[in-house]
């Protein structure tokens, strides 16, 4: 197999913290082995509202938003401590942190055809119920992957 | 005291064109908790979709939580706040009196001092759960109360919009794989 290039989709949960911890255990002794972390965060809504002072108030509120988006970041880096303590290099760990722009299964879909990886790692919490209204991640993940090592931890 | 109204008729017209606008569920429901945030200046929102099989408030999105409040542990419907009228919103204006909490010492360390509950359900049946996290003492007015009581009927009907929507193109996802050659 050629180099290991990981994308790790990671949104703190216990299942991402078990999907961190498989690709611990399977890469972190592959020589020259990448991971890439990425979390895609929903960006503040604007919503036309003509002569009404609602959206502005709503701005006001909403400035800790970019706070909320900061603890965020500051989490994916705990996450990239984790993975340097067990032995990935620091020059082989990036974080990609950028806010949504189709939803999370078309944008990891797109990283991973850029081609810039060659694994995606997911995770799927048996029975979650989101799933049956909101559709699988994963599934969609692994009907779009094309030259891509596809690993779901559960 | 006479509760004050915070949800005037802008509010509520961009609470709901946001969920009309949304092409998808997860977009749809966490600008829906920023807005709701946003707009009655409290700390935080989540909606929850009700697992039936194992009773546990699933999140679907949430906004002005903490990483580490979000992953308290399991919520489950009998143990936290649980609605046993549908059509009734609950209330908990301090959370220091109550006893009607899963996890009261993680929101008074997560700083939330109220909580409003308000059913979604469909059908007269629970299917979910929109909660609104304040960070002061919080008397809701009768009309606020009734407004959201609209707005989370509003989000059932989004959530299982969206549902027939999914089934709707797994269906044509099943059929896209039909090769042609069946078809002749």
């Amino acid at each position: 197999m050629d180099t290991p290039k990981i994308l790790l989709p990671y949104n703190f949960t216990s299942y991402d913290k078990k999907a961190l911890d498989f690709v611990c255990r399977t890469f972190s002794d592959k020589k020259g082995a990448e991971v890439t972390l990425f979390n895609a965060y929903t960006p503040a809504p604007t919503i036309e509202m003509r002569g009404s002072p609602i959206m502005e108030q709503m701005k006001n509120n909403l400035s800790y938003l970019s706070q909320r988006v900061k603890e965020q970041e500051d989490a994916l880096h705990v996450v990239k401590n984790h993975l340097l303590g067990k032995g990935f290099s620091e020059d082989n760990i990036d974080i990609l942190f950028d806010p949504k722009n189709r939803d999370v299964a078309g944008d990891i879909i797109d990283l991973a055809q850029a081609g810039r990886f060659n694994v995606v790692v997911l995770n799927r919490k048996p029975g979650k119920i989101a799933r049956f209204f909101a559709g699988s991640v994963s599934s969609k993940v692994v009907a779009a992957s094309k030259n891509t090592t596809v690993c779901i931890v559960s | 005291m006479v509760a004050e109204d915070r949800i005037n008729m802008d509010i509520y017209k961009v609470v709901t064109r946001a969920i009309a606008a949304s092409e998808n569920l997860e977009d749809m429901a966490t600008q829906l908790t920023q807005l709701l945030v946003g707009a009655l200046g409290i700390k935080g929102s989540t909606i929850f979709v009700l697992n039936p099989a194992t009773e546990e408030l699933e999140a679907l999105a949430s906004f002005g939580l903490s990483i580490s409040y979000m992953n308290k542990g399991p919520v489950l419907v009998k143990k936290s706040l649980d609605h046993q009228l549908i059509g009734e919103a609950i209330v908990i204006r301090d959370v220091t009196k109550t006893d009607r909490l899963q996890y009261p010492e993680d929101a008074q360390k997560e700083g939330v001092n109220a909580i409003v509950s308000l059913p979604i359900s469909l059908h007269g049946k629970l299917i979910g759960v929109l909660r609104l996290y304040h960070y002061e003492q919080w008397d809701v007015s009768e009309r606020d109360l009734d407004s959201l009581m609209i707005l989370s009927e509003n989000i059932g009907l989004a959530l299982m919009y969206t549902r027939l929507l999914q089934a709707l193109k797994s269906i044509k996802e099943t059929v896209d794989e039909v090769h042609p050659i069946w078809l002749d």
